[in-house]
């Protein structure tokens, strides 16, 4: 499974990485931004996106909409990662079509369990 | 200082600990603080404005941040980094996240500004209270079998 992490800090993004990792997930590619993402996915076939919230260019609930409403990517299971539980913000990525968010802090254990309710949203 | 400032610090590394790093941390006795300096030699601090306002600051000594940047990113290091600074100033912001979360259970509604990273030891550090410093500190075992300690360091009214 060949999964985008999406965090304008590349720290974060290796955090993500080395989680994934430990739940046997090692097949990564990365983006900084959400504009950057979308450019990603014209050339990379991925199965889940994993996406942070705040970044500059395109936010987190702006490149949702955008994969959502494109056909090409709406069936890819998309996580957001957030770092404070913010209802307002979680209930604005549900309307928007999230299939699932974690918050940080984060077991490998707690990112599987997301990652398998998300893909079971989208039926894969 | 309320005591109940304590508790969603105290929470919210011993939270962090666990989830990112897998290893849990006993808090020792607190200290009061009358030097505003940095306590080991990486320092993530932070500033936090809302319904009150204060500054915390993480900070460990060079093999207790070693240690954490292992645990956290995966890669092996033997010195202080810049990637290294950046896992402390991320850590620094997951527990300030999760104090925050904690806070709203008080509610008690922050903000918080993005970390900066100080590397040295007692360097001069800028808390945005006058009020004394109290500084937690965490102690854990890294991967080598050595003790560490992390320091929390806050002021908050």
């Amino acid at each position: 499974m060949k999964v985008l992490v999406v965090d304008d800090f590349a720290t974060m993004r290796k955090i993500i990485k080395n989680v994934l990792k430990q739940i046997s997930l090692e097949d990564v590619v990365e983006a900084e931004s959400g504009k950057h993402a979308l450019a990603v996915l014209k050339t990379e076939s991925v199965d889940l996106i994993i996406s942070d919230w705040i970044m500059p260019e395109m936010t987190g609930i702006e490149f949702l909409r955008v994969c959502k409403g494109d056909e090409a990517y709406k069936k890819i299971p998309f996580i957001m990662v957030t770092a404070e539980a913010q209802k307002d913000n979680i209930m604005e990525a549900i309307k928007t079509g999230v299939d699932n968010y974690i918050v940080k802090p984060f077991t490998p254990d707690k990112l599987q369990d997301a990652i398998d309710k998300a893909r079971a949203r989208v039926g894969k | 200082m309320d005591v109940k400032f304590i508790n969603p610090f105290v929470m919210a590394a011993q939270t962090v600990f666990k989830t990112m790093l897998g290893i849990d941390a006993s808090m020792g006795k607190p200290i009061l603080k009358d030097v505003r300096a940095t306590s080991g030699d990486v320092t993530g601090i932070m500033g936090l404005v809302g319904d009150r306002k204060g500054t915390i600051a993480i900070s460990f000594r060079e093999k207790g941040a070693i240690f954490v940047f292992k645990t956290l990113i995966g890669d092996d290091c033997t010195t202080i980094t810049p990637e290294v600074v950046d896992a402390i100033g991320e850590l620094t912001n997951i527990i300030s996240g999760q104090a925050r979360k904690e806070f709203e259970k008080a509610n008690i509604n922050l903000k918080a500004a993005i970390p900066m990273v100080i590397v040295g030891h007692n360097v001069e550090l800028n808390f945005i209270t006058k009020i004394p410093i109290i500084s937690l500190p965490f102690n854990f075992v890294a991967d080598n079998g050595e003790k560490e300690v992390m320091f929390l360091d806050f002021s908050f009214e």
